[in-house]
């Protein structure tokens, strides 16, 4: 009984290591980076780590979540010549996510608790390694390469106020202000509509609705590197809260910068693809193919047919997507309709003519007076759609 | 000694003396391998215009309160330093994004071998060792020729000032920076668009930058051997043409000047071979009449 338990004891103790080695990150020594990238010496010790000042490669991180991430930061290392700027970290964390996530700040994070920015950036201007720039500048590039964009000003008085005129500002309500706000649902567009300079087809109208739904793109897979003004007409400046894309809009980026959003996946040389003189129609696979989608199709996204991304002519036998299909396999129970005994052992073209399933079967071949589907060959259990 | 004599003896003294003096100044003057410079990112550059409020406050020049230097509208003309503004910011249309105008400072570029020094007749204009190009108000005599032979337009005249008018440039804030100090518009800059160090570091970094975002810069570092090189140093988004920049060879601006200054008196060889021709000739002709 002794044993028993001192070995229950020991599986336990062994399951129980294994949950939490599972929950623990694996640590850095185990994952493939070359520990050249930060250890300058061969044998890096507990006490003696030799690390690099930062290294630029690109190197594994993680991230908490932008709801887990703290609402308000206080920027405060300058305080001797600043009031403290309330940062309202967790909004912009939150917008981030489309245009590049918590890299765009933190765009230096190994594996392990964020690092603060004067851990890299030094707070004195005058100093002998001028790689990075110091405090003041990166937090400045940071905060108003986008601000600028955003309201056209360069000014210090949107985040700060001097100390000089001895006011103070009451930290705890501004952080009541802002702290919990957060930036309202991302309506998504159905179309925007693109106004260009191309003469033989001055709109391009841009499906968005089409692009997530149906083909099945994820927001982060086109808008990686977007700032605010990409959605908010910020010109007008009051209206903020106008989304760009209500009107026929002109995009303010060159003409490679415009072109590659659509061609690094639309590979064409033919302009008139996109350009249209009128809005154009959302894509119809009936349409644009011939060959409309019915049923279960209907409900596939793009790339289960059209591997790897490309949207090539297939052919339309069902032979060619599906592989192992033979008559015999098949039930004709999951189209919605059970063959009666009668019908269980024809060969499908006997109905299908030429094996062509997108059309109405006929009845023709064994019955004069019979017709789908007012007719049927056995019992539906659901709408078949025609 | 009788005049003869004497005659002879200044002679020989006047000869040996001459390439003493001429080497002497042939000595190539020998600038600090750790002199200093700035790097100016033009695509960080915000254009908020605090250096140029900086500048007037270090240089005791009339200014407007800093917050009036938010205003946007001066960007409209193109500006250039002058008397009243040693550094000025100027904002040009980005072609790669027309909400992220590109400004670009303007001042005093501190040539490593500067033509201003060159053309100056009185040395009121000095190169120092350590980088910095200054103007000395006690040995100008106002000639202006300064002005004419910088490639980059700089120097400014005070034409209001009937009295002892000044050559108005930018000084690198030498006295500041004798007193450890950064300049005055590098220390005020929000973004650290400036950056101050060693000339040999800012290259490398710049060098760095280009490399980690191609796409960013244009593969070109304005002042790295423009006129010989400058102590300030550009980056930019696209051709400096296009940011007003002056299209410039390598050579030092004062190279050609300088070699043909220089080369007609060089040991004094250059007259007295003339003279000897002209001797040549005179005693020829001389001899020829003789035997008529």
């Amino acid at each position: 009984m002794k044993k028993l338990s001192s070995l229950l004891l020991i599986n336990l103790f062994l399951i129980s290591s294994l949950f939490a080695q599972q929950n623990v990150e694996p640590k850095h020594f185990q994952q493939q980076i070359d520990c050249k990238t930060c250890h300058k010496c061969d044998v890096p010790t507990k006490d003696d780590p030799c690390l690099i000042a930062c290294p630029r490669v690109k190197m594994l991180k993680t991230y908490p979540s932008p709801e887990s991430s703290p609402s308000v930061l206080i920027i405060k290392k300058l305080e001797d010549r600043y009031n403290p700027v309330v940062f309202s970290h967790r909004i912009h964390a939150q917008m981030s996510e489309l245009s590049g996530g918590c890299e765009t700040c933190h765009h230096y994070n190994t594996l392990g608790p964020i690092l603060s920015c004067n851990e890299c950036h030094s707070i004195k201007r005058l100093r002998d390694d001028v790689r990075n720039p110091d405090l003041k500048g990166a937090y400045h590039q940071q905060c108003i390469t986008c601000h600028r964009q955003w309201n056209h000003k360069a000014d210090c008085i949107s985040c700060h106020e001097l100390k000089k005129n001895g006011n103070k500002i009451n930290i705890q309500q501004k952080i009541a202000e802002i702290g919990n706000k957060l930036h309202p649902k991302v309506k998504e567009p159905t179309k925007i509509v693109f106004e260009t300079n191309y003469n033989k087809g001055k709109l391009v109208t841009f499906y968005h609705n089409d692009h997530t739904k149906i083909f099945g793109l994820d927001c982060v897979s086109c808008h990686k590197n977007d700032n605010c003004i990409f959605c908010h007409d910020k010109k007008d400046e009051i209206n903020y809260k106008t989304l760009i894309y209500d009107k026929p809009i002109k995009l303010n980026l060159a003409e490679s910068e415009r072109h590659k959003m659509c061609s690094d996946c639309h590979k064409t040389s033919d302009c008139n693809l996109c350009h249209k003189e009128d809005i154009a129609k959302p894509f119809n696979h009936g349409i644009s193919t011939c060959w409309a989608l019915n049923n279960f199709h209907k409900q596939l996204t793009c790339i289960k047919c059209h591997k790897k991304n490309k949207f090539i002519k297939l052919n339309n036998q069902c032979i060619s997507c599906h592989k192992d299909w033979t008559e015999g396999k098949f039930n004709h129970k999951i189209t919605g309709l059970i063959l009666d005994e009668n019908h269980t052992d024809l060969d499908c073209s006997d109905c299908h003519i030429n094996m062509e399933f997108i059309k109405k079967p006929t009845c023709d071949n064994c019955h004069d007076e019979k017709s789908f589907p007012k007719d049927k060959p056995g019992k539906l259990i659901k709408k078949v759609k025609p | 000694m009788d005049r003869r004599n004497f005659l002879k003896a200044a002679a020989i003294a006047c000869t040996a003396a001459i390439p003493a003096k001429d080497l002497k100044a042939n000595e190539k003057f020998k600038i600090d391998e750790d002199r200093v410079g700035v790097l100016v990112d033009t695509t960080i550059c915000i254009g908020c215009r605090n250096c140029e409020w900086a500048c007037k406050k270090a240089h005791n020049l009339s200014t407007e309160p800093l917050e009036k230097y938010s205003n946007r509208e001066v960007f409209e003309n193109k500006r250039r330093p002058n008397n009243k503004a040693l550094t000025v910011v100027n904002q040009f249309y980005n072609p790669k994004n027309s909400q992220l105008p590109i400004d670009v400072k303007v001042q005093c570029m501190h040539c490593d071998e500067p033509a201003c020094v060159s053309a100056c007749i009185v040395h009121a204009i000095t190169k120092h060792k350590e980088g910095p190009v200054t103007w000395d108000s006690t040995m100008c005599i106002g000639c202006r020729y300064c002005m004419v032979a910088c490639p980059f337009q700089i120097p400014a005249f005070e034409y209001d000032k009937a009295l002892q008018p000044k050559i108005m440039k930018c000084d690198f804030c030498i006295d500041r920076q004798k007193e450890g100090k950064l300049p005055a518009c590098v220390e005020i800059c929000p973004t650290e668009t400036l950056t101050f160090g060693k000339r040999k570091d800012l290259i490398e970094i710049a060098r760095d930058r280009i490399k980690r975002k191609p796409n960013r810069y244009s593969n070109h570092i304005l002042g790295e051997h423009e006129v010989g090189g400058t102590s300030w140093l550009y980056l930019a988004g696209q051709d400096f043409s296009k940011l007003d920049f002056p299209k410039l060879v390598s050579d030092p601006a004062p190279g050609v000047t300088e070699s043909i200054q220089h080369g007609i008196f060089a040991y004094f060889i250059p007259p007295i071979a003339l003279y000897a021709l002209l001797g040549g000739i005179m005693w020829i002709n001389k001899n020829k009449s003789g035997e008529e």
